[in-house]
């Protein structure tokens, strides 16, 4: 008998399953070439997805985070019934920010923003009511805020883009999930193609993998080169993609940030790596599992 | 060695190859299965290494019950046997070594062990001095002996042959079948399917004659047809 440790250190054994793998690889090109095309277009059609879907959301956070709520007091509102609303916003969690604007700072405001088409010097007396502008951190919070402040004594209304914060809230919904089905179809549809193409490989040798099984191997071990195989598809398929995507975003980025000033392209900061560690991964996962599956119905036992 | 009971077997197609074939064969036994074409050798054969499931009746080998494996543990069944066909079924990207080297190694065997059997056992078939070259590049005889030596670098117990000279010359037949009678003179049992007259008369083995999915005969050092010398039931 030998040890565990003989076994591990075979180096026979893993210089022929590489042999069989690389073998494999080198037959035929061209269906690799289909293979590892395949990934690749998937890959980048799943980037660029990928890029959408987070510079549209990253579009609706930002508007989303500009909503505010102007709470407005009635014009006798004491100041005790002010301050209590500042110590209420100042305790609540939801709350990113506030400012108070006495009604002397409002006008003046009113006069900056409507410079000259009315003629706001015309009034004797400030007919604005102090306010509060507040900004809360969730934007999904900003419903519930404002109805709760509404309640507040002294409060006179609450103002917020109700409609737009819900319209953005669901779109963000959604995107989401249009997205997700959308991911999964691309996959879906991947998947089927790829394990067409190995399919072929697999038929061509469908004789091959028949003495293998006669000879002794296990469905595994006939398995084992195909599936690496395909995770080999799925690698390099997976990095032609990303060089693609990076010559791509590298030529485009700056066009693009300035055809569509409002995506605000810069300001949405995507984060590169894990995209593509992701997208790596996906690359990977759908050549491996193609192979698992296209073999499958060759395998007799 | 092997113990065939009440076994039946019905192709998916509804052709039944097999009607309740019952066989015993020892342990170091040299057997001939014959019969016409058609009447269930190949079957027979196929049942004990697991390529065929029986529709009735229980295979034994070596202990096995053969008819209930699954999975793994058929690949375990098959390395612990040799079989040989008459159209070789050798890997055509592989060379001699490495096809029997193959055998090996899906036993997981070890590289080191790996290149000391298989050495010896082309020695044995004679191949030695052709373990670099791939099939196409071989004879006939020469590529069933490369099959014999995949068939037997695992030390099987028993060897299964469907018609392994049916594609050779006489010449090379009368060598494939005196290499299996060495192997069988070492212990190992062997199962001969053939329609090659002059190879069962002259060797005298056990011969087991099928006939519609039957066991028409089963004698002790017979010949081809029953009872009879060579050519004599030709008219008949
Ligand atoms: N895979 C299969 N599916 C359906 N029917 C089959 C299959 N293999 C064989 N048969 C049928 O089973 C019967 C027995 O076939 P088998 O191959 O066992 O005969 P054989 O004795 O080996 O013949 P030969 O001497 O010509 O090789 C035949 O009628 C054949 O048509
Ligand atoms: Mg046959």
């Amino acid at each position: 008998m030998k040890s565990g440790v003989f076994i591990i250190l075979d180096w026979g054994k893993v210089k022929f399953f590489l042999g069989e793998v690389g073998r494999n690889f080198t037959r035929n090109a061209g269906m690799q070439a289909t293979a590892i095309g395949t990934v690749a277009v998937t890959v980048v059609l799943l980037g660029l997805f990928l890029f959408v879907r987070l510079t549209l959301a990253g579009v609706g956070d930002r508007l989303l985070k500009q909503i505010e709520i102007s709470v407005y007091f009635h014009t006798n509102a004491t100041p005790a019934q002010e301050n209590h609303l500042r110590a209420v916003l100042r305790a609540d969690q939801r709350v990113a920010s506030f400012t108070f604007v006495p009604k002397a700072e409002g006008l003046k405001q009113l006069r900056r923003q409507t410079q000259g088409s009315i003629d706001v010097s015309m009034l004797t007396q400030n007919p604005l009511p102090d306010k509060f502008r507040v900004r809360v951190s969730d934007p999904s919070q900003v419903s519930a805020v404002a109805e709760e402040l509404r309640a507040e004594p002294g409060v006179a209304n609450v103002i917020y883009g109700k409609t737009i914060v819900g319209r953005l809230l669901q779109l963000g919904v959604v995107l989401r999930r249009v997205s997700i089905a959308l991911i999964v179809a691309l996959l879906f549809v991947a998947a089927i193609i790829i394990s067409n193409t190995i399919r072929l490989t697999v038929f061509a040798r469908r004789r091959e993998i028949a003495i293998m099984q006669l000879v002794g191997a296990t469905a595994t071990y006939v398995r084992m080169p195909f599936v690496c195989e395909g995770l080999l598809h799925g690698l390099l398929g997976s990095l032609v993609a990303l060089v693609i995507l990076g010559i791509g975003k590298a030529a485009l980025w700056a066009k693009l940030a300035l055809a569509l000033p409002w995506l605000e392209l810069n300001a949405t900061h995507v984060a590169m790596l894990p995209i593509a560690l992701q997208l790596l991964l996906v690359g990977i996962a759908i050549g491996g599992l193609s192979s698992w599956f296209s073999i499958g119905r060759y395998l007799r036992t | 060695m092997i113990s065939i009971r009440n076994v039946s077997l019905t192709y998916p197609n509804g052709v039944r190859a097999l009607d309740n074939v019952t066989l015993e064969i020892a342990k170091g036994d040299f057997l001939f299965l014959v019969g016409s074409s058609g009447t269930g050798k190949s079957s027979l054969l196929r049942l004990l290494y697991h390529d065929a499931i029986p529709s009735h009746g229980e295979i034994v080998v070596d202990g096995i019950r053969v008819d209930k494996l699954r999975g793994a543990r058929v690949a375990s069944l098959r390395r612990h046997l040799g079989v040989i066909f008459q159209d070789f079924k050798l890997l055509n990207d592989k060379t001699v070594w490495e096809n029997v080297a193959f055998a090996m190694h899906v036993t997981g065997a070890h590289t080191r062990e790996i290149e000391r059997q298989v050495p010896r056992t082309l020695d044995l078939v004679g191949l030695a001095h052709k373990s670099r070259m791939f099939p196409s590049e071989l004879s006939g005889g020469e590529q069933q002996r490369t099959a014999i030596a995949r068939a037997i670098v695992n030390n099987p117990k028993l060897l299964l042959c469907d018609e392994p000279t049916g594609n050779l010359d006489p010449e090379n037949t009368t060598e494939i079948m005196d290499l299996l009678l060495r192997i069988n003179t070492k212990g190992t049992t062997v199962v001969v399917a053939t329609h090659n007259q002059s190879v069962v008369d002259r060797m005298r083995k056990r011969v087991v004659r099928l006939e519609d999915g039957r066991i028409f005969t089963d004698e002790e050092r017979g010949f081809y047809y029953l009872g009879l010398g060579q050519g004599q039931v030709l008219s008949g």
